[in-house]
């Protein structure tokens, strides 16, 4: 009996049939199956994720199917979809509209946040908080900020009390129209944008400062360079990568604008506001044409990968001149 | 329930009530109502049943029964008798789409104008209004004698005119504007219906052109920054006591009188909409600008438990007692409400009677499918002609090219049988 008890607590697993999970884990670790396993789960999930949503864009793309109506009734209409959008003038003048935000915005960030990395990185005082006093906004849910903005952007709100002594003297009206102007409206939203992300490129060229390889500066220094020499010829040229980086992601995300479009103006007044996210959001999920949207988006698609390849392609020129010259 | 939000501090006591007589309980999502038309037609897609109700405006209602996420009610009503006395007509057609019933209202949202009781009444306004205008100060008969009123009580701040010393603007008028606003307004300039029995335009006219013009002129009379303007701003605008008129959803009559801080709290005169002249004859059109519905999800997993309650909320006298709660935003729309002590209470006896004779002229917005589509064009055009970068006959035109391009999309065939329909019974007031 004793022996018996023996045997069966020193686990002689051999006389009993595996479980079924146990021969799924020994078949999983032979060689020759272990080593896909990395690529079925990262191109399945790239198959369910991106491949299959793309391929049924494309398949409603050329459909005529709106959304009130059963998806069962939906007809094959060749590139009728594509025709309507390339001779939509609100496509074309929502795109138009995206690129200037998205330039006005984009630019403005650059610059900000550039200057605020710069200083950030010469002082030694209360650098930490600073750093986190301007990487705040980032972190706002947009919803708020939107909310906010809606408030600081009132006829009689906070930001035309503080403007108000700049412009009366000139016999300026300072009820600037923020939100009903349909120009002031263009710059409320680009001004949201900017107040938020900031802090992007502020961390993109902070990150930058603080990559420099202080050896190249000291040398100019010791050569008898002025800080502005240093500033151009030095860290300025080495700046660049980071400066293409920020230019990218910045670029690919305002030319998705649509939080504080749709939180401050909803596309108003009448379309001035109205950005390219925005008017397919309308035409999809207001106007349930799903197949106008579906040809709309694959068309985006097309025009911003051209752009984004663009920016790839400059980022990669960049690092390899960067390459260059370090090797000279 | 999908909610509108604007009754998630109401719903709850009828919640409970409802629980307590049948052990049923009814929660709620609460969301702002411009998001849940596509919440309702992602439904449609999506099919997950999450929902029993939705609780939206009446004119989500052609889109969502076409693409069947909207359960008929015609089975449970042939059960359930509902009460539907009292309501005027264009209410009780609003119920339905294409022949079935889909909803029940229980909103009177037609539109009304409201004039200052403290300037309507001061002697020497109306003595300096007659001799001006040769005539009367009080309710405006038509939309041309409001703009002559507003045009006449239109101040600027720093003025003393009848006494009053204006530290701020006083502006003439007051009206939505903004763009998924400005069509709500629109039919009471307009005057008529939309399009003919085949479903072509009828605003490339001179009586479309005659509307625009209007609907736009007023503007001069306006806040400056009408065109960005919702309820949220409008309704504490009205109570600052800035404006001496304002045309609006009727709850903004209760609400100023109701806010503590309200300047016009018991100085106000509710009219019944003005005519319109567009046409030649004058006609008066109360939009039925939002209103306030009740569907039940065709995936929904307890489809007869949401009639019963959707039934029983909208019945004449738990209707009554909703529209009286403090907290809710339901407007008087049938002729039981007027009797009712609570609602007698919250509203006044003389809205009330303005109200219910507003509810004559209510007429329905387009209950078409597309309806969104098709106001969404109306309301771009409008803005630019409030913003003058098109006149009035060019919006004219490029609303009729729109619309014209809406009814070919979906369907001139099908888009005619329903309109026919809605004409016929009595949503839009005016027959073909």
């Amino acid at each position: 009996m004793a022996e018996i008890t023996a045997t069966a607590r020193n686990g002689d697993d051999s006389a009993r049939p595996a479980r079924p999970f146990q021969r799924f884990g020994a078949w999983l670790s032979q060689e020759k199956v272990f080593r896909w396993i990395p690529f079925v789960l990262v191109e399945g999930t790239l198959i369910l994720v991106i491949v299959i949503p793309f391929l049924l864009t494309i398949y409603i793309s050329f459909l005529r199917w709106r959304a009130n109506r059963p998806f069962e009734q939906a007809t094959l209409t060749g590139f009728r979809n594509y025709e309507q959008v390339l001779t939509d003038d609100g496509f074309w003048a929502a795109l138009g509209r995206t690129f200037y935000f998205a330039g006005s915005a984009v630019l403005l960030e650059l610059f900000i946040g550039f200057v605020l990395a710069m200083l950030v990185h010469r002082i030694t005082r209360g650098r930490r908080i600073y750093i986190t006093i301007f990487l705040i906004p980032m972190m706002v849910v947009p919803v708020v900020a939107g909310y906010n903005f809606s408030m600081i952007y009132l006829d009689s709100g906070p930001l035309n009390q503080l403007i108000a002594p700049l412009v009366e003297p000139f016999g300026i009206d300072p009820r600037i129209r923020w939100l009903s102007n349909p120009a002031a409206a263009q710059w409320a939203i680009i001004l949201a944008d900017v107040w938020q992300w900031t802090s992007l490129t502020f961390l993109i060229f902070l990150s930058g400062f603080s990559a420099l390889p202080p050896q190249l500066i000291n040398a100019a220094r010791v050569m008898g360079a002025s800080p502005r020499q240093i500033f151009f010829w030095v860290e300025l040229p080495l700046l660049k990568p980071a400066i293409v980086i920020a230019v990218v992601i910045r670029s690919m995300e305002a030319l998705k604008l649509f939080d504080p479009v749709v939180l401050l103006t909803f596309g108003g007044p009448g379309t001035s506001t109205q950005t390219i996210a925005y008017y397919l959001w309308e035409q999809v999920w207001q106007f349930n044409k799903f197949s106008f949207g579906a040809a709309a988006s694959i068309l985006l698609l097309i025009i911003f990968s051209v752009l984004i390849f663009t920016g790839i392609w400059l980022l990669t020129r960049q690092s390899a001149a960067l390459k260059r010259e370090r090797m000279q | 329930m999908l909610e509108n939000s604007l009754f998630r501090n109401a719903d709850p006591d009828f919640f409970a009530e409802w629980k307590e007589q049948t052990g049923v309980e009814v929660i709620a999502e609460p969301l702002g109502y411009t998001d849940i038309p596509s919440k309702v037609m992602g439904e449609c897609v999506a099919k997950t049943g999450a929902f029993d109700i939705f609780n939206d405006f009446p004119y989500t209602q052609p889109d969502a029964a076409s693409c069947g996420v909207l359960m008929s009610m015609d089975d449970f009503a042939a059960k359930g008798q509902p009460d539907f006395s009292g309501i005027p007509d264009a209410f009780v057609a609003q119920q339905k789409y294409n022949g079935q019933q889909y909803s029940m209202v229980l909103d009177g949202d037609h539109i009304m104008l409201v004039l200052r009781k403290d300037i309507v009444e001061n002697e020497q306004a109306r003595a300096e209004f007659k001799e001006a205008t040769g005539k009367d100060l009080g309710c405006p008969a038509t939309m041309a004698d409001w703009e002559e009123q507003a045009k006449f009580f239109h101040t600027e701040a720093g003025q003393t005119r009848w006494g009053i010393t204006f530290e701020q603007p006083l502006y003439g008028a007051m009206g939505y504007r903004s763009v998924n606003f400005s069509h709500r307004h629109f039919p009471a300039y307009f005057g008529g219906l939309l399009f003919d029995e085949d479903m072509n335009p009828r605003i490339n006219t001179e009586q479309g052109i005659n509307a625009i013009k209007a609907f736009s002129s007023i503007v001069q009379y306006m806040p400056e920054d009408i065109q960005g303007w919702g309820t949220p701003q409008i309704y504490p605008f009205w109570r600052s006591g800035q404006a001496y008129s304002v045309m609006s959803f009727p709850s903004i009559f209760g609400n100023a009188n109701a806010t503590e801080d309200s300047k016009v709290k018991g100085q106000q005169i509710p009219c019944v909409i003005p005519a319109t002249t567009a046409g030649g004859e004058p006609v008066r059109r109360a939009a039925e600008a939002a209103g306030t519905g009740y569907m039940i999800n065709a995936n929904g997993k307890h489809p007869e438990l949401a009639y019963w309650y959707i039934q029983w909320l909208t019945s004449p006298s738990v209707g009554n007692r909703a529209i009286a709660h403090p907290k809710g935003f339901w407007d008087p729309y049938r002729t039981q409400n007027l009797g009712d002590p609570g609602i007698i209470e919250k509203f006044g006896e003389e809205f009330l009677e303005t109200t219910m004779e507003n509810a004559k002229y209510t007429t329905s917005l387009l209950f078409i499918e597309g309806h969104y589509e098709y106001m969404k064009i109306l309301d771009d055009n409008l803005a630019d002609v409030m913003n003058g970068n098109i006149t009035a006959e060019e919006a004219a035109a490029n609303i009729e090219a729109g619309w014209n391009d809406v009814t070919e999309d979906i369907g001139r065939d099908n888009q005619i049988e329903v309109y026919r329909k809605g004409v016929e019974d009595g949503l839009y007031v005016d027959k073909f």
